[in-house]
C-alpha cells in the first residue's frame, strides 16, 4: 500500500506547505445554530418574503373626515397583505412566546435557587401570556369578525 | 378532544404496557375522529359536493377511471380539454389519488356496499387526515417519544394549516399527499436508525406512493439527500445510513420512474440531481472509510481532505458539465422561483397569477397554526440541544419548509406537519418538567402552613450533610412553587383551549366554502344560498350542442368540463402558456379582434364571471389584469398592460377609465346591459357593487356576441359567438325594408280576411249544394 501512492513521489517533489484549517472554520455550536435559525425563522414569518417582493410601505395611512392622515398599522380585512411594521410586530410576539417556553423549560434545573426559578417562571408565563393576548389583539385588529361567528 | 389526555402516557412510564397501548389508541382514535368530524362543515352546511378548481377535474379523472379501467383510463386521450390540442390525460397525471379513490370504491364494491364513486372523492380527504394524523404519531415517537407523538397527532388532526387542504369536498392531490409525506418520512426515519434494508425499502416503497400522488415528491428526494450530506458534514457518517440511503435512492429512483408522468424526468433534470450527487458522495466517503481500515492514521487524514474535496468537486462538474451538454434538464420554472423569488413576478406572470402562488404574510402563519408558529422555534430547540441523526432530519425538515412557506402560500401545508411534530415535543416537554416534579411533593402534604416549618428546618439542617440538604431544599422549593406551576399548567391548557377553538373557528368560516355554491347571511341571520355557477353549468349542458366549445378563463375549464360536459378551450392544467395567452388576448382585445381570434379558435360560447351585482370579488374583472399580462407575454406588440390604466396608473371602470379598457371584450361581457339595472334606491343604475362605482362606458351593444344565458345573480353570463352570416348583411333602414310576407298567395286565393285557417276544413263553396245531404 506504502507503495503505491508513494510512486507519483518519485516524479513530483513535494512541496514545504502546511496547509491549515482556518481558525474560524469549527463546526458551530448547538446554541449557535438555534439562534440562527430563531433569527431566520423571525424574519420568515414576519413575511420578509412578501416585504421584499411586493414592497409594501412600513406603516399605512388614511385620511380622517377632517382630512388629517393618520398612520395605520395594521392593513385590515386584508388577509393577504401587510405593512412591514405590522409583520415585525407580530412576529415578534411569536418569538416571545416561543422564548416564554424556553423560559419555562429552564426552570426545573435542581442547581438553580428558589427565587431565581419563581422569577424564571414567571417571566416565562407573562412572555407566553403576552404573547398569546397580543397575537389575539392583533388577529381582531385584522380581520375584526375573528372568533365571532 | 383527547388532547388534555397525552399527558398521562408520556408520564405514565411506571404504568403497565397494556393501560398505555389503549391509551395510544384511544388517542389517535379521537384524534382521527377530530380531524374527520371538523372536516364536514362543508357536506353538512351545503351538500356531499366536489369543491372549487382542480378536484373538478381529479373527479371526472376518477369517474373516468371507474367506468372505464384503469389502462384506459391511462391512455386517455381528452379531446374535450384544450380545443382543438387535446390533452392526454393518462401521461400528464399523477394517478395515486384515482387509483386510491377507485381502488376503494372496489373494494367496497366487491363488499356489496355500493356508494357513489363521488361520495368517496368527497370523503376521501378527512379519511386520510386520520392516517395523517397516525403518521405523524410514528415520525414524532421515532423522533422524540410517544407523549409527544400523540401531541402531535392530535395537533395535525385539527390544524387549520392541514384542514385548508383536507376538507370533505376538496378532492386534490394534497389530501393523501400529506399523509405520504409524512409516511415517507417515518420509514426514512426508521431506516436511519435501524441501518436495516427492510425499513429502507419500505420507505422507497411509500416514496412511490408519494410520487404518485403529488408532484411535491421532489421536496423528498431533495431533503433526504440534504439530511445525508449534513450527517456527512458534521461526520456522522455510519454504516446505517449508508444502507438506509442507498437502498432507499436506488429502489425509490426505480419505482419513481415507473409512474408515466415522471419517466425519466429523475436522471435527467436538475431537480432530481443533489440525490444522485448525495449517492456518488456518500460512496465514495464509504470507500474512505474501507480505506481508512487498511491506512495509518496520519497517511489517512491528508488522503481524505484531497480525495473527498475531489469527489465533491467531480459531482459538481459532472452535474453542471452534464446540464451545459443538455443531457439534465435545467431547473424548471416553477422550482425555480422557489429559489430566486423574483422571478415569477418577472418571467412567469402565469404562476404569479395564483393567489396561492403569493408570499405569505405574517397572518397566514398564525391563522394555519395559532400557538404552533411560537412553539416550532421551542421544538427546534430541544431538537438542537439534544441532537442525533434523526433530529438532524426534523431541523433541516423544519429549516426549508419554514423557508418555502415564507415564499409560497399554498406551501404552508409542507410546513404545518413538521410544526406540529415540534410544537408536540415542545408541549410533551414541558408538561412532563411540570407535572412531573409534583409529583415528589405530593406524599409529603401540600398544604402550604407547612411552608414555614420546612424552612426552619431547612436552615436547621444547614449544617448537616449535603445529600440530605439537597433533597430537602428541593422539597421545600416544589411546595413554593406549587402554585404557580399549576397556573402555569392551566394557562397552557388554556391556551390549547383556545387553539381548538381557532381551528374549529378557522375550518367553518375559511376553509369550508365550496366555492361553486356561495353563500350569503342577511342581517337576520338567514342564509342564502347562491348556486349560480350550477345553475349556469347545467343551463350550458341543456342547452348547447353536445360538441360546443366554451371559451372562459382558465379558472374555470376544469368546472365547465366536469360539470357541463363540454369541450373547454383552456383550463387549470396550465400546460400551454400560448394557448392562455391567445385566450387571454381575446378577452383583452376590442370585439373585432376578439372576434377574429375567437373564429380561428372555434369558439361557440364564451362563459364570463361577473361579481358586480352581489359583491363578489372574485370575478374575471378583478382577475382581468392577470389575463393582460399573460397576454402580453406572447403578443407585446398588440396587447399593453400600460393601456389599460388610467394616466394615473389606476385601474377603474368608471367613466375615468381607460378607453381600451372600456371597449375590451371583458368589460362588454361583463357589463352587457348593466346600465339598465338599479340594484337598490340609493345607487344610481350601472352601480357596480365589488368595485364600488358606476360603471363608465354603459350603452353599447354587441355586434358579434348575443348574450344567451344570464344566471339569477348575475353571476355567469354566457354569451353566444354569431355564426359570420348572422350579422355579416349591410343594414338597410327599417323604412326601406321590403319584408316579404309569407303565404301571400294562399291569401290571394281564398280572398278572405281570415286571421287564421285551420287545416283540412271542409271548404264551403258558393252556388253548389253538397251532393250528399245529411237528411
Amino acid at each position: 500500500m506504502e507503495t503505491i501512492y508513494s510512486i507519483p513521489f518519485y516524479v513530483l517533489e513535494t512541496p514545504k506547505l502546511k496547509l491549515k484549517k482556518p481558525s474560524w472554520m469549527v463546526m458551530p455550536s448547538p446554541m449557535v445554530v438555534f439562534s440562527f435559525v430563531l433569527l431566520s425563522y423571525f424574519l420568515v414569518t414576519g413575511g420578509i418574503i412578501y416585504d421584499v417582493i411586493v414592497e409594501p410601505p412600513s406603516v399605512g395611512s388614511t385620511t380622517d373626515e377632517h382630512g388629517h392622515s393618520r398612520p395605520v398599522a395594521f392593513m385590515a380585512y386584508r388577509v393577504n397583505g401587510q405593512y412591514i411594521m405590522e409583520g415585525l410586530a407580530s412576529s415578534f410576539m411569536f418569538a416571545l412566546g416561543g422564548i416564554g417556553f424556553i423560559v419555562l423549560d429552564q426552570t426545573h434545573s435542581p442547581s438553580t435557587p428558589k427565587l431565581n426559578r419563581i422569577l424564571l417562571i414567571i417571566i416565562g408565563f407573562a412572555c407566553i401570556i403576552i404573547a398569546a393576548i397580543a397575537c389575539y389583539a392583533f388577529m381582531k385588529i385584522k380581520l375584526p369578525g375573528y372568533l365571532m361567528s | 378532544m383527547g388532547r388534555t389526555q397525552t399527558k398521562s402516557p408520556s408520564t405514565g412510564i411506571s404504568s403497565p404496557v397494556g393501560v398505555k397501548s389503549l391509551l395510544v389508541f384511544t388517542v389517535l382514535l379521537l384524534a382521527w375522529m377530530a380531524g374527520f368530524l371538523s372536516r364536514l362543515f362543508a357536506v353538512i352546511r351545503f351538500e356531499s359536493i366536489i369543491h372549487e378548481f382542480d378536484p373538478w377535474f381529479n373527479y371526472r379523472a376518477t369517474a373516468h377511471m371507474v367506468k372505464n379501467g384503469f389502462y384506459n383510463f391511462l391512455n386517455w386521450f381528452d379531446e374535450r380539454a384544450w380545443y382543438p390540442l387535446g390533452r392526454i390525460v393518462g401521461g400528464t397525471v399523477y394517478p395515486g389519488l384515482m387509483l386510491t379513490s377507485g381502488s376503494i370504491h372496489y373494494i367496497l364494491n366487491l363488499l356489496n356496499i355500493p356508494v357513489h364513486i363521488r361520495d368517496i372523492c368527497v370523503f376521501l380527504a378527512p379519511i386520510f387526515s386520520g392516517l395523517t394524523a397516525i403518521a405523524t404519531y410514528f415520525l414524532t415517537k421515532e423522533i422524540w417519544s410517544a407523549g409527544a407523538g400523540l401531541f402531535a397527532a392530535c395537533f395535525i388532526a385539527v390544524v387549520p394549516g392541514y384542514i385548508s387542504r383536507s376538507v370533505a369536498g376538496s378532492y386534490d392531490n394534497e389530501g393523501i399527499a400529506i399523509f405520504a409525506l409524512m409516511f415517507t418520512y417515518f420509514l426514512w426515519v426508521k431506516s436511519v436508525k435501524t441501518g436495516s434494508i427492510f425499513w429502507a425499502a419500505m420507505a422507497s416503497l411509500s416514496y412511490f406512493y408519494m410520487v404518485s400522488a403529488w408532484g411535491g415528491y421532489v421536496y423528498i428526494i431533495n431533503l433526504i439527500p440534504l439530511h445525508i450530506f449534513a450527517l456527512l458534514l458534521m461526520g456522522r457518517f455510519s454504516h446505517r445510513i449508508y444502507t438506509a440511503y442507498t437502498t432507499f435512492y436506488i429502489l425509490g429512483l426505480i419505482c419513481s420512474m415507473q409512474i408515466p408522468f415522471v419517466g425519466f424526468q429523475p436522471i435527467r433534470t436538475s431537480e432530481h440531481m443533489a440525490a444522485a450527487g448525495v449517492f456518488a458522495l456518500l460512496n465514495a466517503v464509504a470507500i474512505l472509510k474501507y480505506l481508512q481500515s487498511v491506512m495509518s492514521q496520519a497517511e489517512f487524514r491528508h488522503f481524505f481532505i484531497v480525495a473527498a474535496c475531489t469527489a465533491a468537486g467531480v459531482v459538481f462538474l459532472a452535474v453542471v458539465g452534464l446540464t451545459w451538454m443538455g443531457v439534465v434538464a435545467p431547473w424548471s420554472g416553477r422550482f425555480y422561483s422557489l429559489w430566486d423569488t423574483g422571478y415569477a413576478k418577472i418571467h412567469i406572470p402565469i404562476i404569479a397569477s395564483v393567489s396561492e402562488h403569493q408570499p405569505t404574510t405574517w397572518f397566514s402563519f398564525f391563522f394555519d397554526l395559532h400557538i404552533l408558529v411560537a412553539t416550532f422555534p421551542v421544538g427546534l430547540w430541544y431538537c438542537i440541544k439534544n441532537v442525533n441523526d434523526e433530529r438532524v432530519f426534523i431541523v433541516l425538515f423544519a429549516v426549508s419548509a419554514v423557508y418555502f412557506a415564507g415564499v409560497m402560500v399554498r406551501l404552508m401545508l409542507t410546513l404545518t406537519p413538521v410544526v406540529c411534530v415540534l410544537g408536540g415535543i415542545a408541549f410533551s416537554q414541558l408538561f412532563e418538567v411540570y407535572l412531573k416534579e409534583e409529583e415528589p411533593s405530593r406524599p409529603n402534604g401540600g398544604d402550604s402552613s407547612d411552608d414555614d416549618d420546612d424552612g426552619e428546618k431547612n436552615s436547621r439542617y444547614d449544617k448537616a450533610g449535603k445529600l440530605r440538604k439537597m433533597k430537602h431544599e428541593q422539597q421545600a422549593t416544589n411546595d413554593g412553587l406549587g402554585v404557580i406551576r399549576s397556573m402555569v399548567i392551566v394557562a397552557v391548557l388554556m391556551i390549547l383551549m383556545m387553539f381548538s377553538v381557532h381551528c374549529t373557528w378557522v375550518t367553518s368560516n375559511a376553509y369550508s366554502s365550496p366555492s361553486i355554491v356561495l353563500a350569503s347571511y342577511s342581517q337576520d341571520g338567514s342564509r342564502q344560498i347562491l348556486d349560480d355557477f350550477r345553475e349556469a353549468y347545467y343551463w350550458l349542458s341543456q342547452n348547447t350542442a353536445d360538441d360546443a366549445r366554451v371559451m372562459s378563463w382558465w379558472d374555470y375549464g376544469y368546472q365547465i368540463a366536469g360539470m357541463a360536459n363540454r369541450t373547454t378551450l383552456v383550463d387549470n392544467n396550465t400546460w400551454n402558456n400560448s394557448h392562455i395567452a391567445l385566450v387571454g388576448k381575446a378577452m383583452s382585445s376590442n370585439e373585432t379582434a376578439a372576434y377574429s381570434i375567437m373564429t380561428a379558435l372555434d369558439v361557440d360560447y364564451v362563459l364570463v364571471i361577473f361579481g358586480g351585482v352581489i359583491g363578489y370579488s372574485g370575478d374575471d374583472i378583478n382577475k382581468f389584469l392577470w389575463m393582460v399580462r399573460i397576454a402580453e407575454g406572447e403578443h407585446p406588440k398588440e396587447i399593453r398592460e400600460s393601456d389599460y390604466f388610467t394616466d394615473r396608473g389606476e385601474f377603474r371602470v368608471d367613466s375615468e377609465g381607460s378607453t381600451t379598457l372600456l371597449n375590451c371584450l371583458m368589460y362588454k361581457l361583463s357589463y352587457y346591459r348593466f346600465g339598465e339595472l338599479k340594484l337598490d334606491f340609493r345607487t344610481p343604475p350601472g352601480f357596480d357593487r365589488t368595485r364600488n362605482t358606476v360603471i363608465g362606458n354603459k350603452d353599447f351593444k354587441l355586434t358579434y356576441l348575443e348574450e344567451a344565458y344570464t344566471t339569477e345573480h348575475w353571476l355567469v353570463r354566457i354569451y353566444r359567438v354569431k355564426k359570420p352570416d348572422e350579422f355579416n348583411r349591410p343594414r338597410i333602414p327599417v323604412s326601406q325594408r321590403k319584408v316579404k310576407r309569407r303565404n301571400v298567395y294562399l291569401t290571394k286565393k281564398t280572398s278572405k280576411k281570415r286571421r287564421g285557417a285551420i287545416k283540412n276544413r271542409p271548404v264551403v263553396v258558393k252556388g253548389q249544394r253538397p251532393k250528399a245531404k245529411p237528411t
